[in-house]
């Protein structure tokens, strides 16, 4: 198998440091993507089509990012762009939504099982904002609680103390507390009774660089009690599992309601809108807020979620994710375990997250999944990883034979 | 938000004067105004604050924290009176060693001096490639020094080390100096050897690169993009080391 070569990725980059801060910034950039070692993955995209995608050199890739998450039925899905172009060509941004948008919250309405309305934006961080200054609006008190390890996006409220450009004004109102710990939750409560407006946090943890975490039996009763004995609203983010564990919300997923619950991601297949659902007793708090943006109401985004949530509805999305997740990751286990190592997966299938157990540093997992890159299988070594429905099976075996071979390589540096 | 004088103490006395141990290490001249005829050591006691001893020997210097068995003694009655002696703003007066005093006069104020001149170099002197890589040395360790003490006392600092595993980093030159961060229980600590079993790893691709950062020419995210600076292993260690990074240069900036 050849090892892929990134010259025109390179040049590439380098003419993007000249004009782009940091070449590419954010998530998708080498440093907060984890690029290591940097000369392992490619940089910038040529184009992308089902499961794959194909960089600037013409290498392929079998990708498990799925562009972090919007993925969801295969890059350039016909349906969803059969119905996003139809719509373009009736109209998309004007200055009256068009009726679209009410198609697509009676759909989230008919989908989502805490949903009594939807509110649309563009990126999951425009709904966790939404979220908590309804929260607040609703109960008109300023603490939030966040679980350890979180992340709700780039807004001010949501970022750390010790993070470039924050003031500690800015997270001055922040409660943390551990994944699954009750007693904790407790006490913050009681310590600031009448002072809490939301705990926010995702259905299961899914944060970075550790193994993820799902909830423990009788975990999200327990807090929806809590939440409901302090008056406190119960915001789901479901940004990034939303529609992948289950088409009625992943709050419905684990047995619980959620007073509010965020989607993105998987909503619409890569076009770009994010929706912010509730239930009925904050409808009223969320017509009262000044919240808005320029392309908020464009109706293509919509026609494209209707096409997205409709085909995922169909052709059994969550089930599918869960299956092809457990297919794809008992094979790197086995792969895995041929070369002598422990390869630990945590999390839903469909949003499974690896890592090699084999030393508490990382470190040959970052190895593993550099040759995994360099071989067209895109994995990363910090963030969970995405299904989509394009994902075959043939796809499946080439990733446990790539797989495979990454772990040889490695092998042969650290010879049992 | 802006430094406050209690870590700034701290890291005055055990990265910048701390920092004596490798101006000697480094530099003839250091080591010829370090030079007694009996080993000697000077002990810094700050009320609310740090204590440390430089011990001289042989033209070498090293540190250590506690003032306690000192020859001469300096005594500070807060943060701020180090902090103002250290920006040549306030002296000191021994209350103890008063014999030594001319030790403190003759040798390790000039000392002091030298080290100003390496930790504030005048441009020009910067293209003399020999002071370049011993400037830019001493200044990495007063770095790998400081990160310690900002992550230990600093407001913002503490949230950063709250949220760091154990273990220990290899922060280091290639090719240069080394030294090992090592975190317990949230608490860090700088020893100035390499590390012999990292948790993770961040490596600057050479020393003018590691000025250029120091110097605030250029940003380690970026440099990290490009290749520069390499990191592995427990990212999220180097994720809080970075930002504690950003805290050191509201101190030393």
């Amino acid at each position: 198998m050849g090892l892929n070569t990134y010259t025109k990725s390179s040049e590439a980059f380098a003419r993007a440091l000249g004009v782009i801060p940091g070449g590419i910034y954010g998530h998708q950039g080498p440093a907060e993507g984890c690029y290591i070692p940097s000369e392992a993955f490619p940089r910038f995209s040529a184009r992308a089509e089902g499961t794959y995608f194909w960089d600037l050199d013409g290498n392929r890739f079998v990708d498990y990012m799925c562009g972090y998450g919007p993925n969801v039925l295969g890059y350039g899905d016909k349906d969803v762009n059969a119905a996003a172009l139809d719509q373009l060509k009736i109209e998309d941004c004007v200055t009256i939504p068009s009726v679209k948008m009410i198609e697509f919250a009676e759909l989230l309405v008919d989908t989502v099982a805490c949903a009594d309305w939807a509110f649309f934006c563009k990126n999951g961080g425009d709904t966790t904002t939404l979220a908590i200054m309804t929260a607040r609006a609703h109960t008109r008190r300023k603490k939030v609680v966040f679980v350890n390890g979180y992340y709700h996006g780039v807004a001010m409220w949501a970022q750390k103390l010790d993070y470039p450009g924050v003031l500690p004004e800015d997270v001055a109102n922040n409660l943390y507390v551990g994944w699954n710990d009750i007693p904790g939750l407790e006490r913050v409560l009681a310590q600031n009774d009448g002072e809490v407006a939301a705990f926010i946090s995702t259905p299961y943890m899914h944060g970075n660089f550790v193994d993820n975490e799902l909830p423990a039996p009788g975990y999200w009763h327990k807090v929806r009690e809590l939440c409901d004995k302090h008056g406190v609203v119960l915001i789901i983010d479901d940004v990034r599992a939303g529609f992948r564990l289950d088409l009625a919300g992943s709050d419905h997923h684990y047995g619980f309601k959620a007073d509010l619950i965020c989607f993105c991601k998987a909503i619409a297949n890569g076009w770009n809108v994010s929706a912010l659902c509730g239930q009925e007793h904050l409808k009223s708090t969320v017509a009262g807020l000044t919240y808005t943006g320029s392309y908020w109401m464009s109706a293509v985004p919509f026609a494209a979620g209707i096409a997205c949530l409709e085909k995922l509805k169909a052709i059994g999305g969550p089930e599918e994710f869960a299956a092809k997740g457990l297919a794809v990751t008992g094979k790197l286990r086995e792969a895995a375990a041929d070369a002598g190592f422990n390869l630990v997966v945590s999390g839903e299938p469909a949003l499974f997250y690896l890592r090699l157990a084999d030393d508490d540093s990382l470190m040959l997992h970052q190895e593993w999944v550099a040759e995994c890159v360099k071989r067209g299988v895109f994995l990363t070594n910090h963030h969970n990883h995405f299904i989509n429905h394009a994902l075959t099976d043939k796809d499946i075996d080439f990733t446990a034979e790539v797989a495979a071979e990454a772990f040889q390589a490695v092998r042969e540096r650290h010879p049992l | 938000m802006q430094e406050d004088a209690t870590t700034l103490a701290y890291l005055n006395l055990h990265a910048v004067l701390g920092a004596i141990e490798n101006l000697t290490a480094l530099v003839p001249a250091a080591r010829r105004l370090a030079t007694t005829a009996k080993p000697v050591s000077v002990g810094f006691a700050v009320r609310g604050g740090p204590a440390g001893t430089l011990a001289f020997d042989q033209g070498l210097a090293t540190f250590r924290p506690g003032a306690q068995g000192c020859d001469v003694k300096l005594p500070f009655s807060s943060p701020a009176k180090l902090n103002a002696m250290v920006d040549g703003k306030g002296t000191a007066i021994p209350s103890r060693g008063l014999t030594k005093i001319s030790f403190l006069t003759k040798q390790f104020v000039p000392l002091t001096g030298l080290l100003e001149q390496y930790l504030r170099p005048a441009p020009e002197a910067l293209a003399d490639p020999e002071f370049f890589k011993a400037s830019t040395e001493v200044m990495f360790y007063v770095i790998a020094a400081a990160l310690s003490q900002v992550a230990n006392h600093d407001q913002v600092g503490r949230f950063s080390a709250d949220h760091t595993v154990d273990g220990d980093i290899d922060f280091g030159v290639a090719g240069g100096p080394r030294a090992t961060i090592r975190v317990r229980g949230h608490r860090f600590e700088t020893v100035k050897e390499p590390c012999a079993s990292p948790r993770a790893v961040m490596e600057f691709e050479s020393l003018g690169l590691a000025r250029q950062l120091f110097d605030g020419e250029v940003v380690a995210l970026a440099c990290i993009g490009t290749g520069q600076i390499a990191m592995r292993g427990m990212i999220s260690m180097l994720d809080n080391l970075n930002r504690i990074l950003d805290r050191v240069a509201v101190y030393l900036g």
